[in-house]
């Protein structure tokens, strides 16, 4: 990998940390458990790596963003995911300045 | 499947005992959703190259189990700079310290012997130590800081209580952090310098406006200088008039505020040379006996103490103008690199 390419590597990444977050939040207002919550969001057109997607899981939950609850489906134990009550409302501010900063973005270019 | 119970079991080590089960569980049950999907899609099982080409993209076990571990540091980023900025600093102290104790040393050990291999050899070790020293205390605060934010709230962010009116004012700051010299400061050091070399010139003649009430004593006494101190003499000559022309030129031409990086450099640079001349004096005697015959046997040691004391005074100096030198240089080195980033961008 050229430097160029590591730096556009390194940007990128760092562009796509936020928006990712923001993304689970969306896509968890429906109920889903790791696996399935990655192929919605790869459908959309958002693929996350599972060794990003299954900690970052963990982290919003443990921030109180999301909740979640061990489950039976199809003769396996589960663990589902939803938008908690704080992480509507968090998700809410976030979407509202992510809405904003894409205003913004288009404005200057 | 075998290979992912192993590699599982591998992830489970790196996690923290209290939630290995739950994770495993979990990763287990997305990575048999997944492994099933593919197998559906193929419509066959893996093959056993399939299979490790396809836990590969999870990671190694390490990285994979620290995923789930929260951020570490061991000096954060809100601490960094501070840390950065005293590890600097220490370094420089470090050096100071080690270099002046050194040369007191030196100057104190009979027989008088210098290793300058050695004396070099040994300061990285004394830096390293320094470093591991300001690095473990930076570690220690930001271990408190981030176990118990609201109790150290200025360790946790040393600068939140700083403010830009306790900034020193514009003045000070001004040509690398030193006050402008002003008219009458560079006129005062036109005519001390003047009067120095005056006085340095009228010395040979006059021994007295050196030595004072010594000079009668050196004329009586069985010592006497040797003649390395006559170049000697004049290399100072020489130094203070170069001097004293650079800072008449600066008066003449106005530029009397600048910095005065480049003369500063060059006589640190040539100061060394009248230095190096007299430490060149075999066997270190810069004073001896006048009539060594007579007198060896009841003036020889203080003349051998004398000549060490001498060594002593000529080293400490000798460093002094080195560090100083180095400093210059230093200075130099990092305002052109300065200069040149700035043109870059």
């Amino acid at each position: 990998m050229t430097i160029a390419e590591n730096l556009f590597e390194n940007l990128r990444l760092e562009l796509r940390r936020g928006c990712l977050t923001l993304a689970v939040l969306a896509q968890l207002r429906q109920e889903h458990y790791g696996y399935t919550l990655r192929k919605a969001l790869a459908e959309r057109g958002l693929e996350i790596d599972e060794s990003t997607l299954y900690p970052l899981l963990r982290r919003l939950e443990a921030q109180g963003l999301l909740t979640s609850e061990w489950r039976e489906e199809e003769k396996r134990n589960k663990r589902f995911y939803r938008l908690s009550s704080d992480g509507e409302q968090m998700f809410g501010q976030l979407l509202d300045e992510w809405r904003a900063i894409n205003k913004s973005i288009d404005n200057i270019l | 499947m075998d290979l992912l119970d192993r590699y599982l079991e591998a992830v489970k080590k790196h996690l923290p005992w209290e939630r290995q089960d739950d994770i495993i569980a979990e990763l287990k049950a997305n990575l048999e959703a997944q492994l099933e999907d593919k197998e559906a899609a193929l419509g066959r099982p893996l093959t056993a190259a399939e299979a490790e080409e396809w836990l590969k993209q999870f990671g190694h076990p390490i990285q994979a189990a620290a995923r789930y571990q929260p951020q570490r540091y061991l000096i954060g980023p809100a601490l960094f700079p501070f840390y950065w900025y005293v590890m600097k600093l220490a370094f420089i102290w470090a050096t100071l310290i080690y270099l002046v104790v050194t040369v007191v040393l030196l100057a104190t050990r009979t027989p008088i012997q210098i290793d300058v291999l050695a004396i070099l050899l040994r300061l990285p070790g004394g830096l390293l130590t320094t470093a591991a020293w300001v690095t473990l205390i930076f570690a220690v605060i930001e271990i408190a800081a981030t176990s118990c934010p609201g109790k150290f709230p200025a360790l946790a962010s040393p600068s939140a209580d700083w403010s830009p009116g306790a900034l020193p004012p514009l003045g000070q700051q001004f040509a690398g952090g030193k006050k402008p010299r002003s008219f009458a400061q560079a006129v005062a050091e036109v005519i001390f310098g003047f009067l120095f070399l005056v006085w340095w010139l009228l010395v040979p003649q006059h021994p007295y406006l050196l030595m004072g009430p010594g000079a009668y004593y050196l004329g009586v006494s069985p010592f006497q200088l040797v003649s390395v101190w006559l170049p000697f003499y004049w290399w100072v000559v020489a130094l203070s008039a170069l001097q004293l022309g650079w800072r008449c030129l600066d008066l003449i031409r106005g530029s009397w505020q600048r910095v005065r990086t480049a003369e500063k450099t060059v006589m640190s640079a040539a100061g060394l040379i009248p230095l190096a001349l007299v430490l060149s004096v075999r066997d270190h005697a810069w004073i001896t006996l006048k009539r060594p015959a007579l007198d060896q046997a009841r003036y020889g040691v203080a003349v051998d103490a004398i000549n060490k004391g001498i060594f002593a005074v000529l080293v400490f100096i000798c460093a002094i103008v080195v560090l100083q030198l180095v400093w210059e240089i230093g200075r130099i080195g990092v305002k052109a690199y300065r200069e040149r980033t700035a043109t870059m961008h």
